[in-house]
């Protein structure tokens, strides 16, 4: 029973920066940008949560912190991708490692220390009781109890579902991807509302980024999104950026990435426990390609 | 009938740098609930005046009036919220949105926190529909209903912001011959309904039904503008051209000989595995014209295909004066094959090289002449005589043979490509919508080109959207529907109506007259 609570908890844990990510990721996917930037975004949300947290002595003001160093990122993409029409794909590719340099200069730079940083100073996120609901006996152990940022992370994808298929922006967002000379010409810019959905987008990475770096640990290690965002951007493209396949595949990444931790202490060798989330994605796609073809 | 002025443009004047002068001193006045035409030749500067009224061009000299004030509108939103609109040529919807989505993108009632307020917009979208009595479902999918119905959304979509002038850039364009008369009867309802009317047109038969004025344009000029019932078709089409032209086909009475070109039992799939072209056949002789009618997207483009080799074919034969080419190469196919793609800029040309490479494409290879070094390097000095020879025989003007491809005109480049081709002299010529684009001068002289083939005793297949030009030069109609042949007709003895009736498919068309 324990093993399975512990699953349970893990596959939450596993789930959300991707999820957050991949939320983000849909925005920009609707709008008609090929954004990998997720990754860099994420990154730099990370260490700026760090950052805000030990510098700030407030755990809340290191995720502003974190969501600030995320839309400076989408504000270079914004200035090169949009306004100056640069190629997205590099644009994205320059992002991704500036924020791999810029993260590690600055670790370096400010706190003096290579690898990774932690410190006492650093205020992690609080655990959230979920009233009601935590005195309910399975049910209250099974949902109560986790890092605030999982509950906003769940809140976030009802509210993307919500502005994507119900609302006006969510109907020019689409418009923007589906043809954007159409919507320019009915009157909203189509480069308006791609600057929108990258806003959106920091904004979701910074809460993931903070979340790697306040959540479950209270530090910052060089290159600690470790390709979360990548994989975000797998699940986006996966599900046609549909919100709640992206939550199913997040929860699946989740589970597999739990299930690495179990098995750690196993005679298998780490290095192939490792693979597991990875090997997922790989058999994931090529499942969903499966069913593609057999469709058409 | 003495109407108000409604839009005034005074001595318009607009340059493309360095020194395309698109509109000199152009001055037209469209009075309220009328439908004015605006007729001209490609080129003639008829889109670029409507741009520069609706926001989409600068001018560099000249004013707009509208309703009697000094307006300058700097976007299209600007001209649609003072009560203009314009629905374009490539038409822009979106196919994955249904009707009153497209209609409503843009100006959206909403509710709380921004959701969309389906069922008024939806009621608003279905009031609209019913007083203009436009015979359309609110619900169904853009991507799912024909060309004529987006047109009518594209002319919603205005009506839905409350324009009362309303710009119609070639709206007939892509319509078959049985759904014109409704667009017609549509816009006379609307002009009744007290709106102005602005149809930019080169089909001179349509603007004088419809419209009550027409002002006519050549080369950036406004010629004159005159009531329709004081002109004939002949009068406009002297002052488009500035020269006469005649309408009567000079296809001579010619008997067809040996056949040249079969095609037997073509079979064709995309790449879903749907059947796009079903068991085609089809035969042409020496010195005869075989025309292609049909909607766009019927099968034309695999039967194009099939036969130049570019995509596999499940099944079917194919021959050229008696020699199997199934399986043939596309170089073998070429040998015997002109062929001249419906894209210019894309299948037809390489626009970014010079005028000289486009002309020898196809011949540096066939032709041993064209190289030196066994293959390794091209002879410049016979690639200019040729390109030269082009020029001269197809009256090409060019400044120079290594200037790019791009920098010629429409009909410039097209006649290049079929210099090109028709030097090949081979017996089969295949022509994909040789003259889409190309203002009346080009098109008269491509006609005369294929009426020349056609005496030479060469076999042509000519794929065209445009049954006028058919009726001009073809001896025989095969129509296509939906990947079928569905009826092979000799153009003296059919009409253009039992042509419409087939590219319907038969039935369908039935099936619209009794709904309109």
């Amino acid at each position: 029973m324990n093993v399975l609570f512990g699953l349970f908890s893990a596959m939450l844990i596993g789930a959300t920066p991707i999820l957050l990510a991949a939320i983000g990721g849909t925005f920009t996917f609707y709008a008609g940008i090929f954004n990998i930037a997720m990754e860099g975004m994420m990154l730099v949300g990370a260490f700026c949560a760090v950052l805000g947290s030990f510098f700030l002595h407030s755990w809340f003001l290191g995720i502003l912190c974190a969501v600030a160093g995320a839309l400076v990122m989408a504000g270079i993409f914004v200035l090169f991708a949009v306004r100056l029409h640069t190629d997205e794909f590099l644009t994205g590719i320059a992002l991704n490692l500036f924020a791999v340099g810029l993260t590690t200069f600055l670790l370096r730079d400010i706190f003096h220390v290579k690898g990774a940083f932690t410190d006492a100073g650093i205020r992690a996120i609080p655990a959230v009781k979920l009233p009601l609901i935590d005195g309910i006996p399975i049910l209250g152990r099974l949902l109560s109890g986790y890092n605030a940022i999982i509950y906003v992370a769940a809140l976030v994808t009802v509210l993307a579902a919500f502005v994507i298929f119900r609302t006006r922006f969510g109907l020019r967002l689409r418009a923007a991807g589906y043809n954007a000379v159409c919507l320019s010409s009915s009157g909203v810019p189509a480069s308006t509302i791609r600057i929108w959905s990258l806003i959106v987008c920091a904004v979701c990475c910074g809460l993931a980024g903070a979340y790697l770096s306040l959540g479950s640990v209270r530090l910052f290690a060089e290159n600690m999104s470790a390709g979360r965002g990548w994989i975000s951007l797998t699940a986006v493209i996966l599900v046609s950026g549909n919100p709640w396949g992206i939550a199913i595949i997040s929860l699946l990444f989740g589970f597999f990435d739990g299930l690495t931790v179990f098995l750690q202490g196993s005679r298998i060798p780490t290095q192939f426990t490792a693979m597991i989330p990875y090997v997922a994605t790989l058999v994931s796609l090529y499942l969903y390609s499966v069913r593609k073809r057999r469709q058409a | 009938m003495a109407r108000d002025v409604l839009i005034d443009l005074r001595h318009i004047t607009k340059v493309f740098p360095p020194d395309t002068v698109a509109l000199s001193d152009v001055s037209v006045s469209f009075e309220s609930g009328e439908i004015h035409a605006l007729v001209g030749e490609n080129g003639a500067g008829k889109s670029t005046l409507m741009k520069v009224l609706y926001g989409l061009e600068r001018r560099d000299a000249g004013d707009i009036f509208f309703r009697g004030a000094k307006v300058e509108f700097r976007t299209p939103r600007e001209a649609i919220s003072a009560g203009i609109g314009m629905v374009h040529q490539e038409m822009l919807l979106i196919p994955e949105y249904t009707v009153w989505q497209n209609i409503v993108l843009g100006a959206e009632p909403v509710r709380a926190f921004g959701a969309i307020d389906v069922h008024r917009a939806r009621e608003a979208v279905r009031q609209k529909i019913e007083e203009f009595q436009f015979n359309l479902e609110p619900d169904t999918l853009v991507g799912d209903i024909s060309v004529a119905a987006r047109q009518k959304v594209e002319i919603l979509k205005l009506l839905y912001r409350n324009v009362s002038v309303l710009v119609l850039d070639e709206p007939t364009a892509v319509l078959t011959p049985q759904e014109i008369p409704q667009l017609f009867s549509e816009l006379e309802r609307l002009r009744d309904k007290g709106h102005t009317i602005i149809f930019i047109s080169h089909r001179l038969d349509e603007v004088l039904t419809l419209s009550d004025r027409v002002t006519v344009m050549r080369r950036g000029k406004v010629v004159g503008t005159s009531a329709a019932s004081d002109l004939t078709k002949e009068d406009l089409a002297r002052q488009m051209v500035g020269r006469e032209v005649l309408f009567t086909s000079q296809r001579q009475p010619q008997e067809p000989g040996e056949m040249v070109f079969r095609a037997q039992g073509l079979n064709c799939s995309d790449t879903e595995h749907r059947a796009r072209l079903h068991d085609a056949t089809i035969d042409v002789r020496a010195g005869e014209i075989v025309g292609v009618a049909g909607v766009e997207g019927n099968g034309q483009f695999e039967l194009v295909n099939a036969i130049m080799g570019l995509a596999p074919m499940t099944s079917g034969a194919l021959e050229v004066n008696g020699k199997d080419i199934t399986r043939a190469d596309i170089l073998a196919r070429r040998a015997l094959i002109s062929f001249v793609s419906q894209d210019r800029g894309k299948m037809g040309a390489s626009i970014n090289a010079s005028i000289l490479e486009d002309a020898v494409m196809t011949h540096h290879i066939l032709d041993p002449g064209f190289s030196t070094w066994r293959g390794l390097g091209l002879n410049y000095r016979r690639a200019v005589v040729f390109t030269e020879q082009i020029r001269t025989q197809f009256s090409v003007s060019m400044s120079g043979v290594r200037d790019p491809f791009r920098s010629l005109s429409g009909g410039n480049q097209q006649k290049v490509i079929l210099g090109r081709e028709l030097l090949l002299e081979t017996p089969f010529v295949l022509m994909d919508q040789p003259t889409r684009g190309l203002d009346v001068g080009s098109i008269e002289y491509v006609h005369q080109l294929l009426l020349d083939l056609r005496s030479k005793n060469r076999a042509v297949l000519l794929i065209s959207a445009d049954l006028d030009e058919l009726f001009t030069v073809a001896d025989r109609i095969v129509v296509m529907c939906q990947g079928d042949i569905v009826a092979d007709l000799a153009t003296d003895t059919t009409s253009r109506e039992e042509v419409g009736y087939y590219m319907l498919g038969g039935k369908e068309a039935e099936h619209a007259e009794t709904g309109s």
